[in-house]
């Protein structure tokens, strides 16, 4: 590529100068992580451990990690299988009610989480069924303001998608469930694992939502964090954050490799 | 609105029921309103859960360290802490004969504005009759009349040292070197709102002399307003902000971690930021007996001395010994140390709220 | 989108299997959305039509327009809705301006081993807790922050330039915060078009600016419709930025909407600014997909 379409050079400039943007304040934050003094200062006064060791061992912000990390793993299964479902009919259904749906998938993310958050947890008193205050509740809030971005990612990448491949399969015989798990899912995968990402960090970013519809005894890594610097800025709370991200470095690799791999084993 | 109207009915029922039965049976059938007796001795809960709500991070630890692991020891039962705020809409959500939760710690303008919704809390006699250590406490503690004040702090401003300038009288905020170096809170933080009375005070007729508290707030702009007092402090030790309205138990623990600052406390209106708790009236006899026993063990005088130790905040029992840090910067758990602090007229705050807050807002706006 | 390889702009022909037990595929998904969002949030616009009682949340039936009255007799409120739109608007502008080239670059290069990285670096970026990457930018944008010792070490500036506590602080806040949402939208929409038909264009003559802008961006537009949409709807709806980065100086519809329901107790005035929030929000959107769809010629 690089010789027949070379990537313009003002697009390299603008992709950098977005690059700093993106990372600019994670470094600085990453580095107060790092810090060996008491504040969450910048520049850092020397290089220590301490903080991300204080994480491992505090009561709060380990618990609150694990928590977050479950709940946004049960959130986006969840909310993958629905949405992947619902863009497979906003994509194909020749239906009128497609663009009203797709516009109505589209509108947990409009409202601000705490009205949403508030006027869910009110239904769920109302409902009285058990849902408020907890961790089911909690999840279904988690679907509503992920599934958008599941929605969003799958469907523009099945727009694209090129159903005579799909036909060839059907007419060699497959049947439609066959041809659509042989034919078309390896290849609209980029487009859902996208999606599931994206609903994993949302739910694990998830502040203003869970404000009025967290558990009890149990408390996020966003409410722990601002909790904590409601008081003190803490390092603590910044290694959380170095943790989160080699997190998900760890797995975006492990998921690339996947993927290639089943890529390669596909097309063989 | 199906649900709401179902709600609504059911709810309607419940509260009618509750004090048809009220009157009639004097409180026998009915769990939310039996009475329930507390001595100051530990039992056994036989693992029944309490719900509490108080403030989160490094608070909640505290809490947990000082009291709570060793009393879910002692009663056999189950804590469970919410540190969500606000609180005040769960409380409205789900009604006075449903409370969320059994205890709550509170600051007192959240606490009033709960209270004005509907009938939420136990009266303070039942409370003292309930709880032998309030015998122990200063008067001011149990003013509100439906919460226990169990730790308070002092307003105060806190400067940064290093620029010159001492501010000596509660109008020194204003000294044009301090322009756009001011620092204050959003409306919803309690302390400014302590922070407008005052002003209201100090340069009006009165704490409620809002026009004269807006005059005030249009004089200091521009300022740099925080949403919460861990944002102040770091504005301040960046010396953004070289003059800030803070309780003394932050301005102190910043001064003691080096930071070059100093505070001057309001003398000319003693305004307290108080931690008071509330138990819910309608909370299940269990809840209500635990917490009853979780109360009296934090207006203990270890309890109190303890958690001056680790936040600063000045104890409310008379027999509390303040840690050696805090005496040596003037601090005395004595009457006199006492004398003249001021809880402000809430209710005539929360009346003009919506102005008030509107109003700010358009100030701290322009 | 097959009528660039197929050359005719005939609709594409479903086959016939596909189309009529589709919809169970769709249920559970609408299932959930009326039971656990338009249920609980038209119960939340209906309360906006009843008297504003402090403190209360249950339905009373009291009728009347006082809290729209009120919205609309205090610039407070009615200059919050416009500066929403705009600054929601503009992020959404920024975000695809600065973030294209970047999901191109993801996109496109050969080198599998530069894609994952640049993927990982977006992504580490979303992963850091919003509150405190907002904090890294105050060090980066406050009065003595990174940027304004630089420019007044270097003599560029005597006064620090007043980066935060503004609506700039706000965007830039809110661009660092929707920005991955936009890049990770548009790369699997670029992904997508066969690198064949730019390279045959170019090898037909054609330069690459013309390549880009008369094939690249036109068959990457479904990415940038959802990609704009996610950070216009994202931007209007957020609390947390604007409430850190814009030193209440900078106050819009959520910030009102947490303060009277959160602050003041006043549900159904919340509700109403909530309602006119949202009925704003769709509108400016509404509107957008009708011209983008206009200027695509029906592509999207």
């Amino acid at each position: 590529m690089d010789d027949i379409n070379p990537i313009p050079f003002t697009f390299r400039i603008i992709a950098v100068v977005a690059l700093m943007v993106l990372l600019v304040p994670v470094l600085i934050v990453v580095l107060a992580g790092l810090n060996s003094g008491e504040y969450l200062t910048f520049p850092p006064e020397g290089f220590s451990l301490r903080w991300i060791e204080n994480f491992f061992t505090s009561p709060t912000f380990l618990p609150a990690f694990k928590l977050s990390f479950g709940l946004a793993l049960a959130t986006t299964i969840i909310s993958t299988i629905l949405g992947t479902l619902a863009s497979i009919f906003l994509t194909r259904s020749t239906s009128k009610a497609r663009e009203i749906l797709r516009g109505l998938f589209f509108l947990p993310v409009v409202l601000p989480g705490v009205v949403l958050g508030l006027a869910l947890y009110v239904f769920f008193i109302w409902s009285d069924v058990g849902l408020a205050r907890s961790l089911a509740g909690l999840i279904i809030g988690h679907v509503l303001v992920t599934m958008p971005f599941v929605i969003a990612t799958v469907t523009a990448s099945l727009v694209d998608f090129d159903l005579s491949v799909e036909e060839a399969a059907r007419s060699l015989g497959a049947t439609p469930f066959q041809a659509f798990w042989k034919v078309t899912l390896p290849l609209i995968t980029p487009g859902i694992s996208a999606g599931s990402i994206f609903a994993f960090i949302v739910s694990f970013g998830q502040f203003e939502l869970t404000l009025f519809l967290s558990t009890p005894d149990l408390q996020t890594l966003p409410l722990a964090i601002y909790s904590s610097l409601r008081y003190a800025f803490e390092p603590t709370a910044a290694a959380a954050g170095i943790f989160a991200i080699c997190l998900v470095t760890v797995s975006t690799l492990i998921s690339t490799r996947l993927s290639n791999l089943k890529k390669l084993l596909s097309r063989r | 609105m199906t649900d709401a109207k179902k709600g609504l009915s059911r709810r309607t029922l419940l509260k009618t029921g509750a004090a048809a039965t009220g009157v009639s049976l004097f409180n026998i059938n009915h769990v939310w309103s039996q009475d329930v007796i507390y001595d100051g001795g530990v039992f056994d809960a036989d693992g029944a859960v309490l719900n509490i709500a108080g403030w989160g991070g490094y608070w909640e630890e505290t809490q947990n360290k000082l009291v709570l692991d060793q009393f879910q020891k002692d009663f056999n039962c189950q804590v469970r802490y919410d540190s969500t705020f606000p609180w005040f809409p769960k409380y409205v959500a789900a009604g006075p004969e449903n409370p969320p939760f059994a205890m709550n710690n509170w600051n007192m303008p959240e606490m009033f504005k709960t209270a004005g919704a509907g009938d939420y809390f136990m009266d303070v006699s039942e409370v003292r009759a309930n709880v032998p250590n309030t015998s122990e406490l200063w008067d001011f503690s149990m003013q509100t009349g439906i919460g226990i004040t169990w730790a308070f702090s002092r307003y105060c401003y806190v400067f940064r040292t290093d620029v010159g300038i001492t501010p000596k009288s509660f109008k020194d905020f204003w000294l044009p070197d301090y322009s756009g170096k001011r620092g204050t809170y959003i409306t919803s933080n309690t302390l400014q709102m302590m922070f407008f009375m005052a002003a209201c005070d100090q340069f009006g007729s009165g704490e409620t002399d809002f026009e004269a508290g807006y005059k005030a707030m249009k004089d200091a702009m521009p300022m740099k307003i925080s949403d919460f007092t861990g944002n102040m402090a770091t504005l301040v030790e960046r010396g953004e902000v070289n003059i800030a309205v803070q309780s003394d138990a932050e301005a102190l623990l910043q001064k003691e971690k080096g930071v070059p600052v100093d505070l001057y406390y309001w003398d000319e209106y003693k305004g307290i930021l108080t931690q008071t708790q509330t138990i819910s009236k309608y909370a299940d006899p269990m809840s209500k007996k635990l917490s009853f026993a979780l109360l009296n063990r934090m207006l203990a005088p270890e309890f109190q001395s303890g958690f001056a130790d680790t936040f600063w905040m000045r104890p409310t029992n008379k027999n509390a010994v303040l840690p050696e840090k805090m005496t040596a910067l003037g601090v005395a758990n004595t009457a006199d140390a006492t004398e003249g602090l001021h809880i402000p007229n809430w209710s005539a705050y929360l009346v003009d709220e919506i102005d008030i807050v509107e109003t700010t807002n358009e100030i701290f706006g322009s | 989108m097959t009528d660039l390889t197929g050359g005719s702009p005939t609709p594409r022909q479903r086959p016939s299997w596909l189309s009529p037990n589709l919809w169970w595929l769709v249920i559970p998904a609408i299932l959930f959305i009326l039971l656990f969002f338009l249920i609980p949030v038209l119960s939340l616009f209906a309360s906006s039509f009843d008297k504003a009682m402090p403190g209360q949340i249950t339905f009373q039936g009291n009728f009347s327009w006082n809290n729209y009255e009120r919205i609309f007799s205090r610039s407070l409120y009615y200059t919050a809705i416009w500066r929403s739109v705009w600054l929601g608007a503009t992020v959404a502008g920024v975000c695809l301006v600065i973030g294209y080239p970047l999901a191109f670059i993801i996109a496109r290069t050969f080198r599998a081993g530069t894609a994952t990285l640049l993927t990982i670096l977006v992504l580490s970026s979303m992963q850091l807790d919003m509150v405190i990457r907002l904090y890294g930018l105050m060090v980066l944008m406050g009065d003595k922050g990174l940027i304004n010792t630089g420019l007044i070490a270097l003599g560029i500036t005597s006064e620090p330039l007043p980066l935060m506590y503004n609506e700039v602080g706000v965007i830039v806040g809110l661009v660092q915060v929707t920005l991955p949402f936009m890049v990770l939208s548009l790369i699997g929409s670029i992904r997508s078009i066969n690198p064949a038909l730019e390279e045959a264009a170019r090898s037909l003559g054609s330069s690459r600016w013309h390549v880009m802008r008369t094939i690249t961006w036109p068959l990457s537009l479904p990415g940038i419709y959802a990609g704009t949409l996610l950070v216009f709807a994202l931007a209007i709806s957020s609390y947390v930025v604007p409430a850190l980065m814009g030193g209440w100086k900078v106050i819009t519809l959520p910030i009102h909407i947490y303060q009277q329901i959160a602050e003041v107790g006043r549900w159904q005035f919340g509700a109403a600014v909530a309602t006119l929030l949202f009925l704003t929000s769709l509108f400016a959107m509404a509107l957008y997909v009708v011209a983008l769809r206009r200027n695509a010629g029906g592509r999207v």
